[in-house]
Parts: C-alpha cells; sequence; structure tokens
C-alpha cells in the first residue's frame, strides 16, 4: 500500500485525481496539495510513495533536490497539461486521457511500488546497518563512521537514508532511542 | 459546509470542532448565545475577513492560505501565532510530559524505556523553548516593528539601522524544525515499545501526540508560507521607501 500525493495548483484536475485515487486500489493515505509554495513541506512531512506532480509546476527546489527529499524507492508521475501521444511512457499522465488509460498507468505504479516495497519491508535492517546504526547512535558523525568502517562518505549516508526509512525515525535522538531499546547499545556506552 | 459572515458561531463549532482551536487562539469567550459570526467577530474586535480566512483553511482545507492571509496586517497573524506558542507551551506539552512521567511511574517491566520516551521528550521541549523564545524574543518584536515603522513618515532611527544589517530570511537558518522529533516520538512509542500496563493512558499520550503533531504542521504553514513571504514583501516596502533613494 503506498502513500500517494498529488501536487496540481488547478482545481478542477485536483479533485479529479483525489476522486479516482480515492476508487484505486493500493492506496493507503491520500493528500492532495494546490500551492507550489507548500507542495515542498508538504513532500518533507508526509514522505510520500508516489508523487504526482503537475510539469508545469516552478518548484523553489531543484529536480535533484526533489528526488534527494523524497525517499529511494518513492516514484513520480508527472502530469501534462496537453495531449500525449498513444505510447506514451508510464510515468506521464495527460489531463486528456480516459479514466481507463489514467487508472491503468496509475495502478502500474502502485502495483511497482508495492514489489519492491513487500521485499524491503520483510527484512530488519542488515547486519551492516546495524552497525552503522550503532555508530551513529554512539553519536559518531557520517565522516568519523566512513574513516572507522574504511567507506566513503556517500555510503554512509546512503546506509542512514535506509536506516531512516526503514525505521521511520529521523533524528539522531530518535535513533539513539531505538537503539537502546533493542539493545543495539547499552546506556552505560552513552555515558 | 461553506462558512460565511451570517453562520451562527454555535453551529460553525458544533460542525467540526476542531475550529475550537481557532477560537481559543483568537481568544473568543464563549457564550455565543445565537450570535452570529459576523456579531462575535464585531464584538471581539476580529476582522471579520481574517477570522473567515483562517476558518476556512482549516476547515476546507483546500487552498493556499498565503494567498488570503497574507492580505491582512502582520500583526493579526502574530497575535495568533503568540497565542499559538502559549497553547503549546502551557498546556500541551506539560500535559504530555506529566502523562509520560505517568507512565513511567506505573510502568513495571523493570526496564528503562518510559525513563528514555521522557528523557527525549524533555530533549524535545529544550528544543521547542529555543523555538518559541526565538520567535517571542526576536522574530515577532522584528515583525511588529517593520511594519510599524513602514506606515510612519519617518522611520525610527534605531530600527533603521536594524532593518539595514537584517532579514527575516536569517532567522530562517535558526528556524529549527520542531516537528521531525515529535514525529519520532510518535513513532517509535507506536511501533517499537512493548505494551505498557496502562493501555488508556498509553493509548491518550499516543492521541495527544497525533494532535500535536497536526496543529504544528498547521503552525509550521502558517510560519513558513504566510509569515514569511508576507514580512519579505513588508521588508521589500520598507527598503523601497526608506532605504534606496
Ligand atoms: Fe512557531
Amino acid at each position: 500500500m503506498a502513500k500517494v500525493l498529488i501536487a496540481e495548483t488547478s482545481y478542477l484536475v485536483r479533485k479529479g485525481l483525489v476522486s479516482l485515487l480515492e476508487q484505486t486500489e493500493g492506496v493507503a493515505e491520500l493528500k492532495a496539495a494546490g500551492h507550489p509554495d507548500t507542495i515542498v513541506q508538504t513532500i518533507k512531512e508526509y514522505n510520500p510513495d508516489i508523487l504526482l506532480l503537475n510539469s508545469a509546476i516552478q518548484l523553489p527546489i531543484s529536480h535533484n533536490e526533489l528526488t534527494s527529499i523524497l525517499h529511494s524507492k518513492a516514484r513520480i508521475i508527472y502530469i501534462i497539461n496537453t495531449p500525449l501521444p498513444e505510447d506514451s511512457p508510464s510515468h506521464q499522465i495527460s489531463v486528456f486521457d480516459t479514466k481507463n488509460k489514467l487508472t491503468e498507468k496509475i495502478s502500474y505504479h502502485l502495483k511497482q511500488y508495492e514489489t519492491t516495497e513487500e521485499k524491503e519491508e520483510a527484512e530488519d535492517l542488515t547486519p551492516r546497518e546495524k552497525l552503522i546504526l550503532k555508530h551513529v547512535a554512539l553519536g559518531f558523525t557520517n565522516k568519523e563512521i566512513a574513516t572507522k568502517l574504511f567507506i566513503s562518505t556517500h555510503t554512509v549516508i546512503s546506509h542512514r537514508k535506509n536506516i531512516t526509512r526503514k525505521l521511520d525515525i529521523k533524528t539522531v535522538s530518535g535513533l539513539t532511542v531505538y537503539s537502546l531499546i533493542n539493545g543495539i547499545i547499552k546506556m552505560e556506552d552513552i555515558q | 459546509m461553506h462558512i460565511n459572515p451570517t453562520t451562527k458561531m454555535s453551529d460553525l463549532v458544533q460542525s467540526d470542532f476542531e475550529l475550537l482551536a481557532v477560537l481559543q487562539r483568537l481568544k473568543i469567550p464563549f457564550g455565543f448565545k445565537e450570535k452570529s459570526i459576523k456579531t462575535v467577530c464585531q464584538e471581539q474586535n476580529i476582522d471579520l475577513n481574517f477570522f473567515l480566512n483562517l476558518a476556512r483553511w482549516y476547515h476546507e482545507r483546500d487552498f493556499f492560505p498565503g494567498e488570503t492571509l497574507m492580505n491582512h496586517p502582520v500583526k493579526w497573524l502574530v497575535k495568533y501565532l503568540r497565542s499559538t506558542h502559549s497553547c503549546y507551551i502551557d498546556y500541551h506539552i506539560p500535559r504530555i510530559e506529566e502523562d509520560i512521567v505517568r507512565m513511567e511511574s506505573l510502568d513495571q517491566s523493570g526496564g528503562h524505556n518510559m525513563q528514555l520516551m521522557l528523557k527525549f521528550f524533555r530533549e524535545y521541549i529544550a528544543e521547542f523553548t529555543t523555538h518559541i523564545q526565538l520567535g517571542e524574543e526576536k522574530i515577532f518584536p522584528y515583525i511588529l516593528n517593520l511594519e510599524e515603522n513602514l506606515y510612519k513618515e519617518k522611520p525610527d532611527a534605531e530600527f533603521l539601522k536594524t532593518a539595514r544589517g537584517y532579514t527575516i530570511k536569517d532567522f530562517l537558518e535558526e528556524h529549527s524544525d520542531i516537528e521531525e522529533k515529535l514525529l519520532d516520538l510518535r513513532n517509535i512509542l507506536l511501533k517499537y515499545l512493548a505494551p505498557p500496563s496502562d493501555n488508556c493512558l498509553f493509548t491518550n499520550v499516543l492521541i495527544e501526540i497525533f494532535r500535536l503533531g497536526n496543529d504544528l504542521n498547521d503552525h509550521t504553514i502558517l510560519e513558513e508560507s504566510v509569515l514569511i513571504p508576507q514580512v519579505i514583501k513588508l521588508e521589500e516596502a520598507f527598503h523601497n521607501k526608506f532605504t534606496l533613494q
């Protein structure tokens, strides 16, 4: 099941998509944002799995920044304000598309998301991730962890992203509490 | 329901009791009898449109509040945000803290989990207090001064000096994310803690945390998407009028 966010300035299109998605299988939660300024904030807060974004919207952040605030399994479907050719890619929908076409494309992504999600969610943290988590909880910075474990800072960051996504915990103190509860570190370690 | 000036205040609350929070923050007293929104606002000296825009946004949620709320004097919004802050600090936060303290005292598992939660929440309170102090001591006074001076013939010399070296954008950097930790607390309680002895208390703490989280989200939207852009506009107007001649 996926969390879907509709980012669309047109009131009519937004409402239309909301009512379509309410009847679509695989949607766990649905939210809509209608103004460029609130969209980014909503993405950060809501952390959607699927983002339906009108391609004409000028976001205050770049495309790269956008993908970096989305989690790694998240998918973007673009809403296009012009008609699309018959063989348009599945990650583009047009405001002119028929109900069938829209459902087909959106359902495709919902299914794709579900399969990747189930595979991932079924497993706990990997031993590697646990090791990284332990170091984070002990208060080491990304750079220190990289040096200690002979890996690049980039790798540490990508492990941390996965840890946060799997556990749903973002802050260092939150990760520390989790580690204490689950015996990954001990009280004495941090005193 | 569509909210309009002739809607009875009591009907409004009955149709959406979450709006009570808005009334409280505007310090509107109860005892509405059959009075309309318009009459209540008049009596309480609250701008009717400001009230309608706020209430509609909270109720309907389907538009960006900036478009409508930005057109009012900024001091009204500041007043609203201030009373929201005190609501958090004086009521919501201490209540959650008390409940966690109670959970800790009832915890017979022999572990330290509740103690950890309490420590975590107290860290959060410290962060939260910093956020509020920054608003109360620096940001809000600056904004009120800015608006006041903008409409003067000549701005106060002292404020002019401040305005030359300052912009609201500097504050934004210090403006920390006050929701992240609360979300973490919520997720840890929800997903990773063994069920405690008193379920009623535990559930209630969770409900309170969810409520506060939602409310903070609205609060952040008001601060970051209405207040700040509005202040940036005021700053531009101020500099056009006084410093860029
Ligand atoms: Fe605030």
